[in-house]
């Protein structure tokens, strides 16, 4: 299956889409399947410094907890407040209205530590 | 998803990879864990119906005239007296009355049949047999016959069609012995959903014959293949105990709350000492149903107290589409903190979350 083509990704199956300065994060529609129905997304608090790769929450389905890694580093700036009461669009749409949380971007360069959707793609179809 | 290859695979398994089904390895066999997705299942099963594989649950044929006598040592509940195609929850405790095993025995015309947990099935299998007896003869048919469960409150009417016997008239808990779709099979009206349903015994060289006419005939009429994950939904949401879970080697039938199972005018069984012992002394910790106040879903093993103490720990929790779609947890907690009403918190990464003590179960079908 193709990986949207103007996103990043990274090997824990999270996609980021860099917009100047700050960068949108969400998981992948892989990742999504993968976890099945989403009930709960634990997210950074606005305001926090997160570091690439870091842990900064959790994504619970039915059966499991997941740990959320954030694929880039820089000051959160706004979370999905939508996700509270609808978990689920996670499950509907990952690229879209499921997106998780935007941050200010502390390291333009971390994005080359990222994985290209060619690149991303072999992981996802392993 | 490919599962490694030393699993054990049941009757249904080209089936469930053909459907495109999730598979995962549970009691050392390769599972459909869901389908399409676990609350679309969860969905079909209070509504409609849907149609389980559980040909991971050993069934053990018990032969003799002697099985009645020589199980009522080996189990809590009662046996003899069980009418001829009646079935019968009971469960097989060590000395120290925690549980080997929970369990249901179906008392059919000339033989028994047990039907053990799948993850202890060898556990049992060595149980039973250490504990010989004169004109009992058992036989294993763990990963030979298989078990498919069609639950749900279309059942009787999608089954019907298929079989030789009037399952509208098996009463609940009893079983018929006929055929479905012309195949031998012993018919139950048992389940673990919370909805009306069967359970069907038959050979595994005729489970898939089964399965595929089942979802061939009813899958326009909402019969949806589901897998184990709605099944742990809903028999949560139902109240029912999972080995493991609210049963262990260590937490006994009385902690589990299962003690009109618990037959103690039986003069003797293994266990029965020290189940009355705990319930005399009534200082046990015990089982009960806990509702989340909010959106963050209870797991097993996390903390549970009453103010600053700690009190328990979850054994099973999830979200409950059936329960308003609310977290709902069964935990081990210890008595002062279990009646029905209490405030408590549940421990999640560090932060206090309140819940209540509610009755079991959560969900009750309407009858």
């Amino acid at each position: 299956m193709a990986q949207p083509e103007n996103l990043l990704y990274s090997k824990e199956h999270e996609w980021v889409k860099i917009e100047g300065d700050n960068a949108v994060v969400g998981i992948t529609d892989y990742a999504q399947n993968s976890l099945g129905d989403i009930v709960y997304v634990e997210l950074p608090r606005v305001g926090k410094q997160i570091e690439q790769f870091g842990n900064v929450g959790v994504v619970e389905s039915v059966k499991a907890v997941s740990d959320l890694f954030t694929p880039i580093g820089g000051e959160v700036l706004e979370i999905n407040d939508a996700l509270e009461n609808d978990p689920a669009s996670v499950n509907r749409d990952p690229y879209g209205a499921g997106w998780l949380f935007k941050v200010k971007l502390a390291d333009a360069n971390e994005k080359n530590n990222l994985l290209s959707p060619a690149d991303y793609d072999k992981i996802a179809t392993e | 998803m490919t599962v490694s290859t030393d699993l054990r695979r049941t009757a249904l398994h080209d089936e469930h990879v053909r459907a495109g089904a999730r598979m995962v390895p549970f009691a050392g066999f390769a599972m459909p864990v869901q389908y399409t997705g676990i609350l679309q299942e969860h969905d079909a099963v209070r509504h409609r119906a849907g149609l389980f594989d559980l040909s991971h649950m050993a069934q053990f044929v018990l032969e003799g005239p002697n099985v009645a006598e020589w199980a009522e040592t080996l189990t809590i509940n009662a046996i003899a007296s069980m009418k001829p195609m009646q079935a019968r929850y009971n469960i097989f405790c060590n000395p120290q009355g925690g549980a080997h095993d929970d369990t249901i025995f179906y008392r059919l015309e000339n033989r028994w049949l047990l039907v053990v947990n799948g993850a202890n099935a060898d556990k049992m299998w060595r149980h039973v047999n250490a504990n010989p007896a004169e004109n009992v003869h058992l036989t294993n048919l763990h990963g030979k016959n298989a078990l498919i469960a069609i639950q749900g409150p279309k059942s009787v009417e999608m089954l019907a069609p298929h079989t030789d016997v009037d399952i509208a008239s098996v009463k609940y808990y009893f079983c018929a012995e006929g055929t479905v779709y012309g195949h031998p099979a012993v018919i139950a009206r048992t389940g673990y959903t919370g909805e009306d349903g069967f359970e069907l015994f038959v050979a595994g060289e005729h489970a898939a014959d089964i399965w595929t006419a089942l979802l061939r005939d009813h899958q326009a009429g909402g019969l949806e293949a589901c897998g184990l994950g709605a099944r742990d939904v809903l028999r949560l949401e139902a109240g029912m105990p999972l080995y493991g879970h609210e049963l262990t080697e260590t937490i006994t039938p009385v902690q589990a709350g299962l003690q009109w199972a618990l037959k103690t005018a039986k003069p003797e069984f293994i266990g029965r000492n020290a189940l009355i012992e705990q319930m005399e002394r009534d200082e046990y910790a015990r089982i009960v149903g806990l509702v989340m106040g909010g959106r963050v879903p209870a797991r097993e093993g996390y903390k549970v107290f009453l103010g600053d103490r700690e009190v328990g720990e979850v054994r099973s929790g999830s979200m409950a589409p059936s329960v308003g779609g609310k977290n709902i947890a069964t935990a081990l907690v210890a008595k002062e903190a279990a009646t029905a009403g209490t405030a408590l918190a549940v421990e999640i990464r560090g932060a206090k979350h309140d819940a209540t003590v509610v009755e079991l179960p959560f969900y009750k079908r309407a009858k």
